[in-house]
Order: structure tokens, then sequence, then C-alpha cells
């Protein structure tokens, strides 16, 4: 599967997907906002029913792959509601620092609610702010996450050039993000359980079923583990690899920058 | 991946939960904030480290011995061992001695590691207590009861396995355990043995009260 997020209508505006549909190109990043503002309040409870508990599981790993250590500066972009943004709080300790950034400020405030009801307080910061162009210094941080965020950056290109301006040299960008199953029996499956039961789960628990058609049709639309790979090295990072979990449902991307 | 993810959640689970059952644990994890250990288990496939703050946090590492220890930071100590070294660790002052035997590789701070063993074996949880807490106190005492009989069963198991186990030794000396299991064994009924001691006491109080 190629990037071609971007194509050119009749009429000359430029257009892009949200989901299966053609929108505006400027149109899809308030059309994203509002399926996060609406999803916001259930957010975390629909992870868990939806994945099962699993996205715990690609998170840790993820986090396990960072190589945070004390004193380090981290980002998580499109943080939403911070379960990263968690752990790594406890891992930079006091001497470090974490940005909670987020293009979305009901995403934003749950995760502060949340995190501050966990008495994590004092060495976050709560950012909004839009991936494919960060309010941040050159060469800031040193490790840069992105969760289930990309596919949902109307440029993506853009954003993976803009992480790459705000990490240090040495540092390392670690991109979670639903990708393309291995398996075309897996594939078969999977397309049966977010096409017919994920939606009418979205309807059950958070009275939303549009919002949840909307995060299985932008899951085909990504870009699979080698385009994204590509994107990677086209915005500059080296050692670029990624790795399968859970038969290639989700992927790993990991990029240095030297 | 999701296994060793899973085991990770899991031991971090467990070890927090234990620790706020005991309050004088907090203090012990307070002298450790900021302090990371990491050890490299053989055969385990990945190193493990534990991350302390008000908590512990449980990664897997991904990266070698060599790595890490490149890495290491003032409050870090990497160790590398083998899962039936690991139970010799409980005795701090046997530490010197298992490093001579390149049983054990200790790089960076080794009072880490003292405070980590320390943290873990002075633990006191007081169940009692805790089943008390949700139930009440006379359903508490009966199931300390049951659990002391529990205990003296297992013991005279462990009793009788011992001499059937010392008798097919005599014959079949090729089957003779290594030394170190032999040890782990007893220590193991001994620490059975404490427990069973400790719940009579207890009992006795209750019955006193
Ligand atoms: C599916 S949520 C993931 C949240 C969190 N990282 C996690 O793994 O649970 C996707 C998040 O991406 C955010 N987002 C979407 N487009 C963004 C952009 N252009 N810049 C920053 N964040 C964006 C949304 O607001 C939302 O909070």
């Amino acid at each position: 599967m190629s990037d071609n997020q971007t194509n050119t209508s009749i009429d000359k505006t430029p257009t892009t997907h949200f989901g299966f549909q053609q929108v505006e190109k400027n149109q899809k990043a308030s059309m994203v906002a509002n399926v996060f503002d609406s999803v916001a309040a259930k957010y975390d409870v629909m992870n868990d029913l939806m994945s099962m508990g699993v996205h715990r599981l690609w998170k840790r790993y993820t986090i396990d792959c960072s190589g945070v250590r004390n004193g380090q500066k981290v980002l998580d972009i499109a943080g939403g509601t911070g379960d990263l943004t968690a752990k790594f709080s406890r891992l930079v300790g006091p001497k470090g620092r974490v940005t909670l950034a987020d293009i979305n400020l009901s995403m934003l405030k749950v995760g502060r609610d949340k995190l501050r009801d966990r008495g994590l307080v004092g060495n976050i910061d709560y950012v909004q702010a839009d991936a494919e162009a960060l309010p941040f210094p050159d060469n800031h941080f040193d490790v840069v996450t992105m969760a289930f965020g990309l596919r949902n950056v109307t440029e993506k290109q853009n954003a993976l050039n803009s992480i790459y301006r705000v990490l240090k040299p040495g540092g390392r960008l670690l991109v979670l993000e639903f990708s393309k199953p291995a398996s075309a029996q897996l594939s078969k499956i999977y397309d049966m359980y977010s096409f017919h039961i994920l939606p009418k789960m979205g309807q059950l628990v958070a009275n939303d079923a549009e919002s949840y058609q909307y995060l299985a049709e932008s899951i085909r639309m990504h870009p699979d583990q080698e385009t994204l790979k590509g994107m990677f090295e086209t915005a500059g990072f080296e050692q670029c690899d990624y790795q399968n979990l859970t038969g290639g449902i989700v992927a790993l991307h990991r990029g240095y920058k030297f | 991946m999701p296994a060793t993810a899973l085991l990770s959640a899991v031991v971090e689970s467990s070890v927090n939960k234990l620790l706020q059952l005991d309050p004088d644990s907090q203090a012990r994890l307070a002298q450790l904030q900021g302090a990371r250990l990491i050890a490299f288990i053989d055969p385990l496939p990945q190193g493990v480290m534990l991350v302390f703050s008000e908590q512990i946090d449980v990664l897997m590492v991904p990266e070698s011995f060599d790595t890490i220890v490149a890495q290491l930071g003032s409050q870090d100590c990497c160790i590398k061992t083998s899962l039936q070294t690991l139970p010799e660790l409980k005795n701090t002052n046997m530490l010197t001695r298992l490093i001579q035997q390149n049983k054990l590789q200790v790089e960076g701070e080794l009072a880490v590691a003292q405070k980590v063993s320390g943290l873990f074996q002075q633990l006191d949880i007081d169940v009692e207590e805790i089943v008390a807490g949700y139930t009440n106190d006379i359903i508490a005492h009966q199931s300390m009861r049951v659990a002391e009989r529990i205990g003296q069963h297992a013991e005279r198991v462990f009793a009788n396995l011992a001499t059937i186990t010392g008798n097919a030794l005599v014959e079949e000396k090729q089957l003779a355990a290594h030394r170190l299991a032999v040890m782990h064994f007893s220590d193991q009924v001994n620490s059975i043995r404490d427990d069973v001691a400790k719940l009579e006491a207890r009992l006795q109080k209750l019955e006193q009260q």
C-alpha cells in the first residue's frame, strides 16, 4: 500500500482520506478533532474493551524498546490520555521531563486529570500541538513516541520531518500504529472484527458507532510496514526497523537520528 | 512480544501489590528512589529491569548485558547470574563468594542490589489482618487455623519426602541432587517451619484476647 493520501480533485481542491471518504485536506484535522472530542471521555474503557486489554502489552513493549532513562527528555506526541506518559514520568524521575502533546484539548484534559489523580505531577508538561508543526526547539528530546496517532495526521511525512527536527542527535523515534496483518487468514478475521463488531461495540458502550467506523477505516488507509519504514528514511531517520506485534495487527517502527 | 510484556506486567503488579501489604516497605522503597536494578538471569532470553520510584516499574531489556553496562548511571546496578544461583542471593553476605566463583557478575552500585534484597526479605505481611479486612476477626482466626493445619501437613509431607528421597539416593547415587538444590530444599522446609511457628504464636495471641 502506498501513502497516496493527498490527491487533487477535478476542481483542483487538494483532498485526502478520512477513513474511506475523500475530504478536503484542510478539513481533515477538524474532522479528526470531532472524532476524539466525541470519544475522549470513554476512550480508555473502549481501548481496553476493543483490544481485550492487549493495547497495554503493545504499549509496554514500546516502553521496553524506548531505552528511556533517568534525567531524559521525552515527547509523547498524540499522547491522548497519557498511558505512555505515566510510565515515562516515573522512568525519567524528577530530573527528567515528559511532554504529553496532543492536538485535541479534550483528550489532553482527560489525560491530565488521570495522571494527576495517580499522583504524577512535577515532571510532566501538557502541550496542545499539531504533530506536523511541533512547537519545540531543534534537537530537544532524547526520545519521541507516537502511539496510535500517526494514522490520524493529515500529512504524515510532515509529522515525521517535524519529529526528526526536535529529536537530539542520538535520539530515537518509536511509532506504534495499527498495520497490515502478516497472514491473509488473520486479515480476514481482523476485517470482520473491525468492520462488524467494533462499530457495534462503539455504539453500545460509547453510543458512537461512527467514530469507531472511522477508526476501522483509518487503519486500512494507513501505510503498511514497509511504506512507513520508507517514510522514516525520507525524514532522515537511520537504522530504521519495525517489529510486527500480534501478527502485524500492530507494528512498532523505530528510527534513530544521528 | 506480548509473552514477555505479559510476564513483566504480571511481575510488576504482583510485586507492587506485595509491597502495599507491608506498610513499612515504603520507607525501604524510598531509599531506592531513582535507582535501577537490571538483572540478566540465564537462561531467560532477556534482561529484567526494576526501576524504583514510589512504586516499582518492571521492564524487559532488549539490549545486551555489555550495552547496558556501558550506559549505567550512578544509581544503577546490573547483575548477571543464573536461575540456579538466584536463591543464594538472598544471603547478601554470600555475594563476594558468588562473585569469586563466577556465579555472579555485578557492575555499578552494589548497594542497590543489597537494598533491593532487603526490600523483599524484610517484607512483613500480616496475613491475618488482611484476611480480617475482607471478612471478620472470627473467620480470619478460623482461616489461620486451617492454614496452620495445612502448614503442618506440608511439613510432614516434606519430611517424608526427604526420607524417601534420602533412601532412594543410597541406591541411586547418580541421581544425587546438587548440593545447592538440597540447601535450597532445606531452606524451604525451614521457612515453612518458621511460618508455622509464626502462625502458632499469632493464634496464641488471639486466643488470649
Ligand atoms: C487513538 S488516540 C491515541 C492516544 C494515545 N497515544 C494512546 O495510545 O492511547 C490518537 C490521538 O492522536 C491525536 N491526534 C490526531 N491528530 C493529531 C495531530 N495532527 N497532532 C497531534 N495529535 C494528533 C488525537 O487527538 C488522539 O488523542
